[in-house]
């Protein structure tokens, strides 16, 4: 039986703005399924009035398709089940320990609240938390819970929690790693509410931290350290839904947490579902199916090419968001011929971005980028974009013969002899075919002998992290602060594995640090800028376009796009990566 | 009797001495650092590589790690996985039921329809009923066994709307609706199983119909159908019986696409999972696991074909 609710009733299309002309509406497209996900959850402490929200218009969606966030419309009903597939199982449930891509998140964030939340006009404002604030060089962050919040089995949530989590949190697989890029060395209870947070060097973008799944998701830490390995089958966190039953690889319920502290705009206690089913379906064209067929009622997909099938089919309403995620591809500057600009910039300037988003199936879904912002975003920059090495094949022609000519060409090869290149891809079928398009043109200039190579995805990621790489497909970018994914990217080689390119340049480090360091949003714009353009008049990366992600689901189901912070600010969305929120969630009659 | 059995267990002690060799062998032959997978491309804590590397004994010589995984493996003890802190036999015994049902029900389903279509084209050789039955087994044998699992779904999910497009509906859930999620899987892997069964009962059969024996019954005014199903399909049933054995065997390590496809969690799903992971323990533990039940049941065939033909026996 369901209760019927008035949550809202305004609807206010916050946001999107851009898509400007120029990106068209012509032909654009994503990277579907790339090498690594350097995807992080992040911060972003500053909002651009300029702008509005992360989520963007895709380049010619139908009218019926949702690409943006909006305040609900729709009376909100309480009760119901809904079934969601996604594209893959939650190996573990422990945020700490447990690495988590988006399907894992769809069932933690039932599970777990997170302390801060990321909202749809930029930066992060409080969720379990009350307050976050900073001292004036970054370096201690004090944050003040919510009160009267208990966890699924009635222990209430102290600051002396959050002190307590942080031993385990340093000894966690998903967390240490967290824990090292923000700079975290402490965490301290103040008093029964507040928490000080200690960092060992400036860290602007610390909020991100905390809305971060292995750090910013609270737990039981006596009972994760009582029995770990039985917290991830049967989490304990502070969020809208319990679990009820975990059948991994199959289906995991969840069901509605009667104790749950939060309310919507009425002062109704959420959540509004009774219960979640998910359920792993790794096909895409089976997910898509059981979504046609009703054996779901609810899907994911970060494939452009399911988008595609599923805009082509009736019955069912999507939900569409591309963000920062860019998909293309780098060189190992640190291997010849690629540690000579010429080759990069040569070859860089033979990629057909066109083509190969066609390629990959990307045609009216998603957006060719020229940095690892799409154009819609806070931190994209005309400066980046203008400097980015666009196709002219002619003019990558000459680039190449240059360093053929050089007698002291890098690869010991002597001059007029053709350039040797390996592209690397993981075996997904729409990769292969946008490999072949820039090996044809790569070919095509009788400059290069092209060895095309595939590895599965572990393999791959492994082939970047260990510096065995040469050409190799990539994807870049986070929906959150650029600290996270850029500053690693930059970092000494040496020191960090996610300079996948090998490419040290101390000015780039220097913005990067500094930028870590200041609040002030118009210089940190700036100086990202600065490496965004750096990175592309070295042709250190190039790019195809932005990665198209999805929820679709039966008519009626309304919520994933337009739930709101506690204090009543609009969220991101199914930002990142089709991540849905499920305590606004509801099926409308 | 007592020979032939000592020697089929010891050719399988053997075998299974091969098997988790070489599984443990390609295992750490695969390309990449298990560490890396594990971290992935964020940053790292220090020291938390070694301390990995000391819990999967990374840094142990080859067969220091393959004879302390074997010595526990002997004992059931397959070690826990990294990645998801679950004991790899607790994983197994878990999916084993599914993959098992799936085989049973496609070796049942395979069985039941092969046997009167191979009877049929034996008995009709030569005529329309064969050449239809023989063209449709060609056709059968040539479709791979996930495109015709896509057919399915599309057919009896997204068109009919009988039957549920994927995921696994446990025995404990009530009967029927296990068998609306299992019918589809398994009539997928039951396709080329069929189309092989009914070819090999057919050509057993055209060889028992040509012997004296049955020549005598049809003197003595037997009938067609009772000569067929009580004195033919017997003797023709032996190659048969040994086919659907290694067939059963096969289709334990062989069910990963269609289970994948149909987001069936048994074996094959878990093994994949494994695989995009490096989850070494979990591929070890269902690599040698599949394989030895392989070789376990080929065993048991091997020693009931001996029982019920006393030409081996003798041998």
């Amino acid at each position: 039986m369901r209760q019927r609710r008035v949550v809202t009733a305004l609807a206010i299309p916050l946001v999107l703005a851009f898509v400007a002309a120029s990106c068209g509406s012509d032909d654009s497209s994503s990277d579907t399924d790339t090498g690594g996900d350097t995807t992080e959850a992040t911060t972003e402490t500053e909002t651009d009035d300029d702008t509005e929200t992360d989520t963007t218009e895709a380049a010619s969606a139908p009218e019926e398709v949702v690409t943006s966030v909006a305040e609900e419309t729709e009376s909100a009903v309480f009760g119901g089940s809904i079934t969601i597939g996604l594209e893959s199982e939650a190996t573990g449930l422990r945020p700490w320990e447990d690495s988590c891509s988006s399907p894992c998140y769809h069932v933690m964030r039932s599970i777990y609240d997170p302390l801060m939340e990321q909202i749809g006009e930029g930066g992060y404002g409080p969720f379990l938390a009350e307050s976050l604030e900073s001292n004036e060089d970054f370096t201690v962050w004090t944050m003040t819970l919510r009160p009267d919040v208990t966890f699924h089995n009635g222990t209430p949530l102290t600051a002396q929690t959050i002190a307590d989590m942080f031993p385990l949190q340093q000894a966690g697989a998903a967390g240490s790693s967290v824990i090292a890029s923000a700079n975290l060395v402490g965490v301290a209870a103040i008093d029964e509410l507040t928490v000080e947070y200690t960092l060992d060097a400036p860290t602007v973008a610390f909020p991100a931290t905390l809305a971060s799944g292995p750090v910013g998701f609270p737990f039981d830490p006596a009972a994760a350290a009582a029995d770990s390995a039985g917290y991830s089958t049967n989490p304990i966190g502070t969020g809208p839904f319990v679990m009820s039953s975990r059948d991994i690889d199959n289906e995991t319920i969840v069901e509605r947490n009667p104790d749950y502290w939060n309310v919507d705009a009425n002062g109704d206690q959420l959540p509004y579902l009774d219960s979640i089913s998910f359920r792993p379906i790794p096909d895409e064209g089976t997910r898509l199916d059981a979504l046609l067929s009703g054996t779901t009622n609810a899907m994911m997909s970060l494939r452009q090419g399911t988008i595609r099938d599923a805009r082509g089919a009736s019955g069912i309403e999507l939900i569409e968001f591309q963000g920062n995620n860019t998909g293309g591809g780098m060189y190992n500057t640190s291997i010849p011929p690629f540690d000579d600009v010429r080759v990069r910039s040569g070859l860089s300037r033979m990629n057909d971005q066109e083509r190969v988003i066609e390629a990959l199936g990307g045609t009216g879904i998603s957006l060719p980028t020229t940095q690892w912002f799409s154009a819609d975003n806070v931190w994209w920059t005309q400066e980046a974009a203008d400097a980015y090495q666009s196709f002219d094949f002619e003019a990558g022609k000459a680039l190449l013969q240059e360093y053929i000519d050089d007698p002291a060409r890098s690869d010991g090869k002597a001059p007029g002899e053709k350039i040797d290149v390996e592209l690397s891809c993981p075996p997904d079928p729409t990769l292969i075919a946008a490999m072949q398009v820039i090996e044809q043109v790569w070919t095509g200039s009788e400059q290069v002998n092209v060895t095309l190579t595939q590895f599965d995805q572990a393999t791959h990621i492994n082939n970047a992290v260990s510096d065995t790489h040469r050409a190799h497909c990539w994807r870049w970018g986070s929906e959150g602060d650029p600290s996270a994914s850029i500053n690693p990217f930059v970092a000494p080689s040496a020191d960090s594995v996610a300079n996948f390119p090998n490419f040290d340049d101390p000015e780039m480090l220097a913005w990067a640090l500094e930028a870590s360091a200041t609040d002030d949003f118009e210089r940190r714009k700036e100086l990202y800028s600065n490496i965004m353009v750096r990175i592309n008049e070295q042709a250190i990366t190039w790019y195809s376009g932005g990665t198209a992600v999805m929820i679709a689901h039966e008519p009626g189901i309304r919520g994933f796009n337009s739930w709101t912070l506690p204090d009543g600010t609009l969220g991101v969305g199914i930002a990142p990566e089709a991540q849905a929120r499920w305590f606004q969630v509801f099926i409308s009659e | 009797m007592a020979k032939t059995v000592a020697f089929v267990l010891l050719r399988l002690i053997a075998t299974l001495f091969a098997v988790t060799f070489l599984t443990f062998l390609m295992v750490a032959l695969l390309p990449g650092d298990p560490v890396d997978t594990i971290l992935g491309t964020g940053p790292r804590a220090p020291g938390i590589e070694e301390q990995i590397r000391e819990d999967l004994n990374l840094d142990d010589p080859f067969f220091v790690r393959y004879f302390a995984w074997l010595g526990d493996a002997v004992t059931g003890d397959l070690g826990t996985s990294y990645i998801t802190d679950q004991p790899v036999a607790d994983t197994i015994q878990s999916r084993l039921p599914v993959t098992a049902q799936l085989a049973f029900m496609s070796i049942f389903i395979a069985v039941v329809i092969a046997i009167p279509v191979g009877v049929l084209g034996a008995y009709k050789q030569g005529k329309w009923a064969d050449t239809v039955t023989s063209s449709a087994a060609q056709v059968a044998l040539s479709i791979p066994n996930f495109i015709f699992g896509i057919f399915l779904i599309w057919l009896f999910a997204v068109q009919l709307n009988w039957l549920p497009a994927s995921n696994w509906n446990r025995f404990s859930e009530g009967v029927l609706d296990n068998l609306k999620t299992s019918i589809l899987p398994a009539m997928s892997l039951a396709l080329a199983q069929m189309a092989l069964f009914s070819r090999l009962v057919r050509s057993d059969m055209i060889a028992t119909l040509r012997e004296n024996y049955i020549l005598s019954a049809r003197a003595k005014g037997l009938s067609d159908r009772y000569i067929l199903f009580r004195h033919a399909l017997r003797p023709s049933s032996l190659s048969l019986m040994t086919i659907v054995g290694i067939a059963f065997g096969g289709l334990l390590g062989g069910t990963v696409i269609v289970e994948s496809l149909f987001a069936v969690p048994g074996l094959g799903f878990s093994l994949i999972a494994a695989i995009n992971g490096r989850d070494i323990l979990v591929i070890q533990g269902i690599t040698v696991f599949i394989a030895a039940m392989f070789v376990i049941i080929n065993t048991v065939v091997d020693l009931l074909y001996a029982v019920l033909d006393p030409r081996i026996r003798r041998k």
